[in-house]
């Protein structure tokens, strides 16, 4: 073995000593995939040209407030995901449900901001024009990038249990960022509209 | 196969995701579009808003063009354009958000076309339709591009800000689009780069650490 298991995924070149373990695949495909993610798309909104519309929602008076409403309700459900994580590891005490709990709102928390994430990355493009504008886009791009390695380790058995709690916390702490530097951002220049 | 259940988390998130790129990519700007027209003001047509321009018409045949405010793209997406008149006077600005804006300007006809230019050859063809919007090609740095730009009513439209800063010339051009959207362009001793957002509602925008107010541009 010539890839300490371990460099993938924690970022930090280790020493190379074989050790028994899980087959470095495990970590290097998620940590690959999640690279080409967040590649893919921070390549996308770079090279593409920003379409500046896109398509709204009825009942919302701009673009900007619907998707810092969906943003927020992302945000909600990634505190309940956060809480629901407690109660599977035994922090908090949980109902017999609490890993579905978990499952299903991490799949809504995604799937609303996949939309979100489209008009980001179509009609404005990764920007870098302020410090708050440049965290967002590297941030937003990361993050789906940190979502499916995510994704992809859980299917993976006889991980080292501190992985998941660590990967599903910088999702939870990259999320939170990037709502900080745009929907909070929006809320407080233009007022808690709709 | 274990666990599917990520995976499909993962495939549906895809799936969305190109689902709502085509949704953008097919009508998006025609839906964006559609949606606000409710909400301006209805235009009045460009030949009953005459009578109360400002400047008495010379002959009783001339009729002046309204004075207003259009905003929109080319229709290649490459770039915003933007057009006010005012007093049979127009000033027109293109801006690609990135590199390339170019400030237009001319008289409006009588008939309601626009023939504006700017610096390096920039040329716009265009004519007004009842108000509306305007139609037409704009042709800057060499590529010639049909655009169609819809009335357009506060804080949508054309803003520019002048300044010197810290020595250095500063231009800015925005345009608001309907949704909020800005394109814009910052032109430092003539080096053009993406300009930061303005606030809307007031024009103020910080440039290198200095607190500007951009201004709705007027011919």
């Amino acid at each position: 073995m010539t890839v300490d298991p371990n460099a993938a995924t924690q970022g930090f070149p280790g020493p190379g000593r074989a050790r028994p373990g899980p087959h470095p695949a495990r970590y290097l495909v998620p940590a690959l995939v999640a690279a080409a993610v967040a590649l893919a798309l921070g390549v996308y909104g770079k090279v593409h040209d920003p379409a500046g519309t896109a398509f709204n929602l009825a009942g919302f008076s701009s673009t900007g407030a619907v998707k810092s409403w969906l943003a927020t309700a992302a945000m909600f459900f990634a505190l309940v995901q956060l809480v629901s994580a407690a109660m599977l590891y035994g922090r908090l005490p949980g109902p017999a449900w609490s890993g579905r709990l978990h499952r299903w709102s991490g799949r809504a928390a995604f799937l609303i901001a996949v939309p979100v994430a489209v008009h980001c990355l179509y009609a404005l493009g990764y920007q870098t024009y302020e410090t708050r504008v440049m965290w967002h886009s590297l941030l937003g791009c990361f993050f789906f990038g940190a979502f499916s390695a995510k994704m992809l380790l859980l299917r993976s058995e006889r991980l080292p249990g501190w992985l998941l709690p660590v990967v599903g916390g910088l999702v939870f702490a990259v999320l939170t960022i990037i709502w900080l530097t745009s929907a909070l951002w929006f809320f407080r220049t233009f007022g808690v509209t709709t | 196969m274990k666990r599917p259940g990520p995976l499909l988390t993962l495939l549906a998130g895809l799936v969305l995701g190109l689902f709502l790129l085509t949704l953008n990519a097919t009508t998006g700007t025609k839906t964006a579009s559609s949606s606000y027209e409710e909400k301006s003001p209805s235009p009045a047509p460009a030949r009953s808003a005459a009578s109360t321009a400002p400047t008495p018409a010379p002959s009783p045949s001339r009729v002046p063009a309204a004075d207003a405010d259009y905003a929109g793209r080319t229709d290649d997406d490459a770039a915003a354009i933007a057009v006010t008149v005012r007093d049979d006077k127009a000033i027109a600005y293109y801006c690609d958000g990135r590199a390339e804006e170019s400030w237009l300007r001319g008289d409006v006809e009588d008939d309601g076309t626009l023939r504006l230019t700017g610096q390096h050859g920039a040329k716009l063809d265009g004519t007004l339709r009842d108000g509306k919007r305007v139609e037409g090609t704009v042709t800057v740095g060499g590529g010639r591009h049909a655009f169609s730009a819809d009335r357009a009513t506060k804080p949508s439209g054309l803003w520019r800000a002048t300044a010197t800063v810290r020595s250095a010339k500063i231009d800015g051009g925005w345009i608001v689009l309907k949704d909020g959207t800005q394109v814009g362009i910052l032109t430092r001793d003539g080096k053009p780069s993406p300009a930061p957002a303005i606030d809307p509602e007031t024009g103020a925008v910080t440039v290198y650490g200095q607190q500007l107010t951009a201004r709705p541009a007027t011919p």
